[in-house]
């Protein structure tokens, strides 16, 4: 059953699942598989031989492989290598100028320049208030404790 | 004492050493059940013991095994599986 261009099943492995062909028998219990998995080395436990084989040579490229299998109506996902992203370089010593943004009065602040105003003169009420109201209260404890320091002595 | 909530039956305790020489008490909730495979019950391997919040810091490939169906059924069903679905 094991031989060159036997179609075989992956059972293990996160390719499990997928179907792949025997490219080169390394010995007696590893193979060489490719296909819709990644080329490599492969137990064979790890597959289960299907019935139909295809014809190809011994260690046949992988695009040889992937022709057959489109004659076989077997989709293969090809993953394409990532492109490569140009990093800004850094240079030691010397700081980059930022250019600073001249910023915009929000909205928000806009509508509200004449709240805020109204807010301040009440505020500035309101403290006033609070000014003359804890002068008395405070004298009264101030007398309290002494009377009971008085007392303690 | 402990706050109130902490003396639940269903929270553990795990004696931790600090730093200064101390054995302090943290509190947790308790560990769920290890996962099981849906077909034959059989403990899953590779998925580890922990409530939800712990398993969403881990990455996503240390949560299950990289297989399709890895973290719901074991290997062997489904290797099973897998054999019968090509069968067809
Ligand atoms: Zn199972």
């Amino acid at each position: 059953m094991i031989e060159i261009g036997r179609l075989c099943l992956k059972i293990a492995g996160k390719e499990s699942g997928k179907k792949c062909v025997i490219v080169d028998v390394i010995d007696d219990s590893y193979v060489m598989v490719d296909g819709d998995v990644k080329r490599k080395r492969c137990n064979i436990k790890h597959l289960e031989p299907l019935e139909g084989t295809i014809k190809i040579e011994k260690n046949a490229s992988h695009d040889m492989v992937v022709k057959e299998f489109k004659k076989l109506a077997i989709e293969i996902k090809e993953s394409k290598p990532k492109e490569k992203k140009e990093k800004p370089k850094k240079i030691r010593g010397k700081k980059e100028k930022v250019e600073v943004k001249e910023e915009k009065p929000k909205r928000k602040a806009l509508l509200t320049v004449g709240a805020k105003k109204e807010k301040k003169e009440t505020k500035a009420k309101t403290t006033e208030n609070k000014k003359e109201k804890p002068d008395k209260p405070k004298e009264e404890k101030k007398v309290k404790k002494k009377i009971v320091k008085e007392n303690k002595s | 004492m402990p706050k109130r909530s902490y003396r639940s039956r269903s929270i553990r305790k795990i004696y931790i050493k600090t730093p200064g020489g101390k054995t302090v008490i943290h509190y947790e909730r308790k560990k769920p059940k290890k996962a099981h495979c849906g077909s034959c019950g059989a403990i899953l391997k590779g998925v580890p013991r922990e409530r939800p919040y712990k398993l969403r810091k881990l990455a996503k490939t240390q949560r299950r095994p990289e297989r399709p169906y890895g973290g719901v059924l074991c290997s062997k069903c489904a290797r099973l599986l897998f054999i019968r679905e090509a069968r067809k």
